[in-house]
């Protein structure tokens, strides 16, 4: 009698851990059987991959801030504004690109540590925090661009970022490559990640082991404005203009991602490969949505559905794992 | 006590993933008897209560209530048959008061549909004037002592017409007087019919109050016996399985031309640490004891830079020490293994190799400018930790979660191994351990103080400090009441200092 019952559980942690990325490739044969000369190609699939780079990176970012165990609810607002703030200082205040990408960059990281600053020393609880402080994003994102996109003046050295291409690959999956390579080792094979980690899984006794606990957390939202910032830089770039609510939707996308990538492989744990995974799996849902000619209306349905299946695989691959 | 037993389980089995935690267990439990529950970590105990809770299910085996065979569904099925459960972590609501939490889950309404607290008093004061609670019921349950919040978890098993209450650890964070107190109230609930499992690692708990004891050891019953006939040196052969290890222990004089190590002078905070002073050796084990809320846990956290003294000054190895959070004790090094291990020491859903290494990460670098994890010297540090411990794990790899409370608590302690630091502070360091691995964790201890570390061991059972101690400094009140050296340190002398001060002060 209970050899079957264990046997069913066997098999259903085993559809928890490898579910996404069973889910990832039936996905993409269905699309190659119903699109065999759109869906897959070689051309299609560097589509796929560079529309995936965006959210990669908001998505990187935001694991690190859910490993330490904080929700950053900011990122969107702050890759929304990133955009409008380098166009703006690029075409109105004439600012070299290299430099206006640095002080927006330093912008999501000063974003990070406010919120991080009142998670820990005002103990706000970081939904809260992350949303109050994203809301302040917005204002002063009205406040600097009035509301309107800032479209004239935008150099051709700042578009070429994100359309341009090296060895055939576009900018933006280079630099996504680069970014997730990065936060991999960070997490998983240096003394911070391990501390990161640590911080995540039971911040009492990583306090009680000496580790910093306040300082890792708030790096955790540093690092995740700097990565939606690097977002919303790149989404100007290739949109040729900054646009106040841009960045927006990554949001949503980015925690779905997250939460996906946690049921991957590991039991419900965060983790930087894993929401590679997640961010892999939208991004193919919408190209074939695209490639079908779905109505924009599907593109949120799918979003939608795919955050609650996320979170509900995740806690439920958890769950297997204490069985 | 000839009658027919409660409960009765007969070669009861149970496996988790692919360990076998019960192989065969059989167990009486008569109406109006203490039933004592013995044996190491990991032998088995809270796997057997869990079943009897209705909270797993066996693979094999029965069980009888009454002589009825019953197959339980779940702990609500369990609860209706008269079995109560009394967790060491009580599951209390703690903003809840007495009442709410004596009667959560079981409410009584009005005709109106909402509760009727009049009832509800009505039914629960007789029962807490039976087990003597003195204190307001409608107080939140987090503002009462762990004593007081066992009384109500006694208190919502009988109010439930328990027939079979199991208790484990209850003594656990009770101290000398509560338990005596808990002991008086067992021993009336046997009078009355009511059985009681009472799981402990406290051997003479066990010999004092029970009736009959049963010993569990890897997974199976070993032993089940009247206590009129066995001996203590029998049930300790029962647990561990051959010969017990005798503790032998040579307190180290006090010298006071040493140096050293730390320096507390004049400490205060609050009420709770009150102008304390004292030195502590290099190579010293110094015990420190009173009662729960004697401000030794204070002191400690002080130490360790968790909180921040009014005044006083400390100093260690003769510069100003003045910790500003846990991280600066560590660096300065200052080691502490919390007396919550689980909550508060352990990374649950992490490897082993990862809880070892955890406090020791600068260590791991490749190279101090290449701040890269060296996976060989993080795997040669865990493998190295984990055997001169005996940690049984089947790899560092394995999730501590896996691990038998004994084993994790080996882990918790484990990871300043490493690190070596010149002070080691220990909260409770046997507490919840059986008797082999206590033996173990002194071991260990003695071992770090051979090497010149010093240690502070907190502990709350008197037998616990002369086995282990050099000197004992006891606190009341917040102040040291007395320091107890060498041969003086006794149990007797322990228990005396603690009340000392109390009872001058009433």
């Amino acid at each position: 009698m209970p050899k079957p019952a264990s046997k069913n559980r066997i098999a259903l942690s085993l559809l928890a851990k490898y579910g996404t990325i069973l889910g990832l490739f039936i996905m993409a044969g269905i699309f190659s059987v119903l699109a065999p000369n759109a869906f897959p190609t070689f051309g299609n699939f560097l589509n796929v991959l560079n529309q995936a780079s965006l959210s990669m990176i908001i998505a990187g970012g935001l694991t690190v801030a859910v490993i330490v165990g904080e929700l950053d609810l900011s990122i969107g607002y702050a890759a929304s504004y990133a955009g409008v703030l380098v166009t703006g200082l690029i075409a109105n205040q004439g600012l070299p690109v290299p430099l206006a990408i640095i002080l927006v960059l330093g912008c999501g990281g000063l974003i990070g540590v406010v919120n991080g600053l009142i998670v820990t020393k005002a103990r706000v609880n970081s939904v809260i925090a992350t949303l109050g402080i994203g809301t302040v994003v917005v204002g002063l994102n009205f406040a600097y661009s009035t509301g309107a996109p800032i479209v004239a003046g935008v150099p051709d050295a700042f578009t070429q970022i994100a359309l341009g291409r090296i060895w055939g690959v576009p900018n933006d999956v280079v630099i996504m490559a680069l970014l997730v390579t990065a936060l991999w080792i960070l997490v998983e094979r240096t003394p911070v990640g391990q501390s990161i980690q640590a911080v995540g899984a039971n911040p009492v006794a990583a306090r009680l082991c000496g580790i910093r606990v306040d300082r890792i957390k708030i790096l955790g939202f540093i690092i995740a404005g700097v990565c939606a910032s690097l977002t919303g830089i790149l989404l100007a770039s290739s949109l040729g203009s900054g646009t106040t609510g841009a960045g927006d939707s990554y949001l949503l996308a980015a925690f779905a991602a997250v939460f996906l990538g946690s049921a991957t492989l590991r039991d419900g744990e965060f983790h930087i490969l894993g929401t590679c995974i997640g961010v892999l799996i939208i991004a193919v849902g919408f190209n074939g949505l695209a490639i079908f000619g779905a109505a924009t209306f599907y593109q949120y349905l799918f979003q939608g559905v795919i955050l609650i299946l996320a979170v509900g695989l995740s806690s439920l691959s958890r769950y297997f794992a204490e069985k | 006590m000839s009658e027919a037993p409660f409960v009765s389980v007969r070669g009861l089995q149970k496996h988790f993933g692919g360990i076998q935690a019960l192989k065969g267990v059989d167990l009486d439990i008569l109406p109006g008897e203490v039933h004592g529950l013995v044996g190491a970590n990991g032998a088995g105990k809270s796997t057997l209560i869990k079943v009897l809770a209705g909270v797993e299910k066996p693979d094999a085996g029965s069980l009888s209530i009454d002589g009825v065979e019953v197959q339980l569904s779940g702990s609500q099925q369990a609860a209706d048959l008269g079995l109560s459960f009394i967790h060491q972590e009580l599951n209390l609501v703690p903003c809840w008061n007495a009442l709410e939490n004596i009667m959560l889950g079981a409410p009584k309404r009005t005709r109106l549909g909402v509760v009727d607290w009049r009832a509800i008093r009505g039914q629960v004061q007789p029962v807490a004037d039976k087990v003597g609670i003195q204190f307001s019921l409608t107080a939140p349950v987090a503002r009462l002592s762990p004593a007081e919040k066992w009384l109500i978890s006694i208190c919502r098993a009988l109010v439930r017409k328990a027939r079979l209450i199991s208790m484990d650890e209850p003594t656990a964070s009770l101290s000398i007087r509560e338990s005596e107190n808990l002991f008086r109230i067992v021993r009336a609930l046997a009078g009355e019919g009511v059985a009681v499992l009472y799981v402990s690692h406290r051997l003479d708990e066990i010999m004092d109050l029970c009736h009959r004891v049963t010993a569990f050891r890897d997974g199976r019953s070993v032993m089940q016996s009247e206590r009129a006939t066995l001996t203590r040196k029998q049930l300790l052969e029962a647990i561990v399985g051959g010969e017990a290890p005798v503790p032998a222990h040579h307190p180290i004089p006090y010298d006071s031309s040493r140096p050293p190590l730390l320096r507390v002078s004049q400490l205060v905070s609050g009420h709770s640490v009150q102008e304390v002073s004292f030195d502590l050796q290099k190579g010293e084990v110094l015990g420190l004891t009173g009662l729960v809320g004697s401000g030794r846990t204070e002191l400690v956290r002080i130490i360790f830079g968790a909180d921040k003294p009014d005044s006083g000054t400390m100093t260690l190895e003769d510069r100003a020490y003045s910790p500003g959070s846990p991280a600066d004790a560590v660096n300065l090094g200052v080691g502490f293994v919390p007396e919550e291990r689980r909550a508060e020491g352990l990374f649950a859903g992490k490897s082993v190799a990862f809880n070892l290494t955890i406090a020791n990460l600068l260590d791991l670098r490749i190279q101090p400018w290449l701040p890269l994890l060296d996976g060989r010297r993080r795997a040669g540090m865990a493998k190295e930790i984990g055997s001169r411990l005996r940690v049984k794990a089947a790899s560092i790899d394995t999730l501590v979660d896996h691990l038998s409370g004994g084993n994790q608590q080996k882990i918790v302690i484990g990871k300043w191994l490493v690190r070596n630091p010149k002070l080691l502070i220990l909260d409770e360091p046997s507490r919840g351990v059986d008797v082999g691995a206590r033996a173990e964790i002194h071991g260990i201890i003695r071992e770090l103080v051979a090497q010149g570390m010093s240690v502070i061991v907190i502990s709350s059972e008197a037998e616990e400090l002369p086995e282990l101690c050099d000197r004992v400094l006891v606190m009341a009140e917040g102040k040291i009441v007395q320091e107890l050296r060498g041969e003086t340190i006794t149990r007797d002398a322990i228990v005396h200092a603690s009340y000392h001060r109390t009872a001058s002060a009433v």
